[in-house]
């Protein structure tokens, strides 16, 4: 609350290169090279440094192994520190909720942890753990279940007895499901008190569609529906050892942790539930059409405009990452033009943002004074024209590719970073060495590419527009735009 | 633990400057990565009177350049820059005299003289070439007590850094002063006045100090950044940005000789200067309740705050371990009672430090109300909890627990370059000695639940208490 940051932009690219690597056991150096430091005796401008080549990068050695019950184990001993940790995905997420129980997978990722089980009482579990400096949590997002465990060396085997037990035997106390619910009707009810806010969850509502597993929200109806049968067949059919996959990192040896994991995880066996549905089809909501939410004590216009996108094994991913990084980041033309030039915005963006399993958004946007909201909505625009009808420069392609190419080493950071990463590419079956293709692609990618991506996947006539903020302050108003302004009524439907 | 944090200590080597200017150096050779932290020793409360904001406002600045980085031309580029500021000082004049014709036209020369200014600039130059050449989280951060700078870079480029960032504070050019005026009031529409808990909380520390700086906004009052000149961040600049109020923190895969000896040709191009003042006023002792209450399109929020010694002071560890044991986890008294058993709050929790610790600053309480709930339900159910800590002792079990935390997030912390290397300038800076940040490990051990009941006597007491209300407007 008392730190005031200069943000690059505040959407940030989910970038899943940006944790994980290679599938290979062994140590594997990605740069081969070295050579002294030469050190200057007087002070030169950084057009006059030479720098010396870049010290190899050693790859974190690690196992991977299948337990007889179908989970899959990676492990990577690190022993910088006497801390373990441990995470855990499983095949599920809220886009598999029945449509009238939305709000039924974050149920149950909150209460699997927060329920307590058969033979411990939740008290008795967060007692255990915020004594030993520990934890254990365990979540449902969109695409995915996360369950994860984080312990000082010397208490790893408590620690991890109490994970296999929260995910094999949760209790789903009744108390504990009504605090849950509690807590989700509360954020219900608090959902309009933040305008960046209401604009992310209606732009997204706007684009897959107010009732798609990606775009709905969670109400209060939706909330009466759920009972708590529902949450333990949930559980069930999303926390399975078939369904996961378990990664360790840190101060362990690895012969006794698998004899741990053996007889923490070995006797679970697959429950019979019915699987869950399959994942959605994905089209646009709305083709064009500009829409606003009315909120007359703003001051502000919160504005996001883009239109559907894609997945990150599209074919021409790389040239719509350096595209994102012509547009964006402190040499981007968004934030030169619009933040630098015009002083229109302390926050502005506009990127591809690609998913892994299903398309993502073109999401560009910012916030800017109310008078200002129509020319901030045609910079941005103009800017998205202008990157689909002309080359970008050589020196915004050098830009770009250098970016992504000299930071690439910090994609390398910690043993947990490239353990993630690699989870998440057998997760949602990407190569394991996916990020090396991309490194490739990005080497490979020419400004035609750029132009030739830009025209192919940002379409100016599908771009939705929405606005919230104070319409008496805007002017010019959004009507001189063109096209009919749809008025969104956001008022919160209240508990039966 | 402390084998592991005595290890740390034994790779951190500081020096220096003749200049004045203090570098701490971690060695951390995991990868091949540095992380840089330039940390002033100037924020909010630094501020004249009338120029609040100027900080953040010279933290903007600190991004647009040098004489030779962000322009073509520095020579046609200063007199434009110079003019631009004479032109707003009499168009400020001419509107203040009611004299719009002459306003008008000053402000179409003004954009005039801006567009040619833009034209020699480069906009965002540094930040460009900091990224391209691999860095990563390029960022700053103004706080009530100080200012930060950091990114992250390839070790290779241990150099560039020394060059960029020397440059940065050796050389800077406030350029694109008035654009940049703009976007700043737009981070403050923002943060403050378009958020609700926004408002509240600037409302908030208005009304719990009275005379010390901690009062005002670090983001400046609207009134105050529109009036804010160019001459007035340089005069800022020139107090406060001076070697010996400067720690360089650099941690990751580096060797310190060469370090220093890259820090003696960069950094001691800085001249040495006297000492920049420090802040003299003390907020008295408070001696009645005070509270603050704002209508607006929110559900509510309470705040309660207590004032409380600075980070510094022997019984901060003490006031630090109370928070915890009241606000940290699912074991904390304040989520126990008021969210899980009473179902009052949606969360509740409480921590020093606000809003800075260099001085004495408040212990402040936050909840969210659950639907329906008063908030005076809330106050009386955190009361019942401050009142517990006044009346019994914690139980040891609390406080073993609440210590193992605090010893496992100092160990937790070590593993980061970034993190590291902000904590290393800050504890240099704001305590003078880095190696407070792992004394802490022996001030936890110190703590007794004697201690826990006499600060909480001393703090909570009616007269040392302010209450912010957030209430919904009614239609």
């Amino acid at each position: 609350m008392n730190h005031y940051h200069t943000p690059r932009f505040r959407f940030s690219l989910p970038l899943p290169w940006v944790r994980g690597l290679i599938l290979l056991i062994g140590s594997l150096l990605f740069v081969v090279l070295s050579a002294p430091m030469v050190a200057a005796a007087t002070a030169r401008h950084y057009t006059e440094l030479e720098f010396p080549p870049l010290r190899a990068v050693e790859m974190p050695n690690y196992e991977r192994y299948t337990m007889a019950n179908g989970i899959v184990v990676y492990l990577m001993e690190n022993h910088e520190l006497p801390l373990v940790s441990g995470q855990a995905s499983f095949r599920t997420g809220s886009r598999l909720e029945p449509s009238d129980q939305v709000g039924l997978a974050s149920l149950t990722g909150t209460v699997l942890r927060s329920g307590g089980t058969e033979d411990r009482t939740p008290d008795e579990i967060n007692q255990f753990l915020e004594q030993r400096a520990a934890s254990v949590e365990t979540s449902i997002g969109d695409a995915v279940g996360n369950a994860s465990f984080d312990s000082l060396t010397a208490d790893l085997p408590d620690v991890l007895n109490l994970f296999a037990e929260i995910l094999q035997k949760p209790a789903f106390r009744a108390n504990q499901i009504d605090l849950a619910k509690q807590q989700l009707g509360g954020a219900i009810a608090r959902r309009n008190d933040n305008p960046n806010d209401i604009t992310s969850r209606e732009f997204s509502k706007r684009i897959y569609g107010p009732d798609h597993p990606y775009g709905r929200t969670v109400e209060h109806r939706t909330l009466a529906n759920i009972a708590p049968e529902d949450l333990i067949q949930f559980y069930q059919q999303s926390f399975r050892p078939e369904q996961m996959l378990l990664g360790i990192v840190g101060d362990f040896q690895p012969q006794p942790m698998k004899a741990l994991l053996a007889q923490a995880f070995g006797d679970w066996q697959q429950v019979a539930a019915p699987p869950l549905p399959p994942l959605p089809t994905v089209e646009q909501a709305n083709l064009g059409g500009t829409f606003f939410i009315e909120q007359p004590q703003l001051t502000q216009s919160h504005i996001a405009l883009g239109h559907l996108g894609g997945q990150l094994n599209d074919p021409d991913y790389a040239a719509l990452s350096l595209m994102n990084g012509v547009l964006n980041g402190f040499g981007g033309r968004f934030f030169n033009e619009l933040r630098s030039r015009q002083g229109l915005a302390y926050s502005v963006y506009g990127f591809w943002s690609p998913r892994f399993d299903y398309p993502g958004l073109f999401i560009a946007g910012g916030q800017t004074r109310s008078e200002a909201t129509v020319p901030f909505i045609e910079s941005l625009r103009r800017e998205i024209d202008r990157i689909r009808t002309a080359p970008v420069t050589a020196a915004e392609l050098d830009y770009a590719k250098e970016s992504i190419l000299n930071s690439f080493v910090f994609n390398f950071q910690s043993p947990s970073q490239t353990l993630s990463r690699l989870m998440r590419y057998e997760y949602y079956d990407y190569p394991a060495d996916f990020i090396f293709s991309y490194q490739r692609a990005i080497q490979n990618t020419t400004a035609t590419d750029i132009l030739r991506a830009a025209e192919k996947y940002l379409k100016p006539e599908e771009l939705t527009t929405l606005v919230v903020g104070n319409s008496g302050a805007i002017e010019p108003p959004l009507a001189s735009i063109k096209g009919d302004v749809v008025a969104l009524d956001i008022t919160i439907p209240p508990p039966q | 633990m402390q084998p592991y944090i005595d290890r740390v200590a034994n790779n951190i080597t500081e020096f220096t400057l003749d200049n004045g200017l203090n570098v701490i150096v971690l060695e951390r050779h995991e990868a091949p990565v540095v992380s840089f932290a330039t940390y002033a020793d100037v924020g909010g409360a630094d501020e004249p009177d009338g120029q609040t904001g100027v900080a953040h406002f010279l933290e903007h600045l600190a991004f647009k350049g040098t004489t030779r980085i962000g322009t073509r031309d520095y020579e046609q580029e200063a007199p434009l820059l110079d003019r631009l500021d004479e032109l707003f000082e009499q168009r400020r004049a001419a509107q203040a005299a009611g004299d719009t014709a002459k306003a008008e036209a000053l402000n179409a020369e003004f954009e005039q003289v801006q567009q040619e200014a833009a034209a020699i600039a480069i906009q965002n130059q540094f930040g460009q070439i900091v990224e391209q050449a691999g860095g990563v989280g390029l960022n700053a951060a103004t706080s009530a007590d100080y200012t930060l700078y950091t990114y992250s870079l390839p070790a290779n480029k241990l150099e560039l850094w020394m060059s960029l960032e020397s440059e940065r504070f050796l050389d800077p050019v406030f350029r694109e002063f008035f654009e940049e005026q703009q976007v700043i009031l737009e981070e403050r529409r923002w943060r403050t006045d378009n958020s609700p808990i926004g408002q509240m909380v600037e409302a908030f520390l208005d009304a719990a100090f009275q005379v010390h700086p901690y009062r005002r906004p670090v983001i400046g009052y609207n009134e105050d950044i529109r009036n804010l000149t160019r001459q007035n961040v340089q005069d800022f600049f020139d107090l406060y940005y001076v070697p010996n109020n400067l720690t360089l923190a650099i941690v990751g895969d580096v060797d310190p000789a060469q370090v220093r000896q890259l820090a003696e040709v960069y950094f001691g191009r800085y001249a040495a200067k006297p000492a920049p003042p420090q802040v003299q006023l003390v907020e008295p002792p408070q001696t009645a309740p005070r509270s603050v209450t704002l209508s607006l399109d929110s559900e509510p929020w309470y705040l309660e705050g207590y004032h409380r010694p600075n980070g510094m002071h022997p019984d901060s560890m003490a006031y630090d371990l109370m928070a915890s044991i009241l606000s940290s986890g699912r074991t904390s008294r304040l989520y126990k009672s008021l969210v899980e058993e009473q179902r009052l709050a949606l969360g509740a929790a409480g921590y020093g430090g606000f809003p800075g610790d260099k001085f004495p600053n408040l212990l402040l309480f936050y909840a969210l109300t659950a639907p329906g709930v008063e908030l005076d339900a809330v106050a009386a159910a955190l009361h019942g909890e401050i009142e517990r800590l006044k009346q019994e002792r914690v139980t040891a079990t609390e406080l073993e627990r609440v210590k193992k935390q605090a010893q496992a997030g100092l160990l937790r912390s070590l593993a980061s370059n970034g993190g590291m290397a902000r904590l290393l300038a800050e504890y240099q800076g704001k305590t003078g000695s880095w190696r407070n940040l792992f004394d802490q490990l022996t001030k936890i051990e110190a703590v007794t639940p004697a201690d826990i009941q006499r600060i909480a006597r001393a703090t909570f007491r009616p007269e040392n208490k302010t209450v912010g209300q957030l209430i919904r407007t009614q239609d």
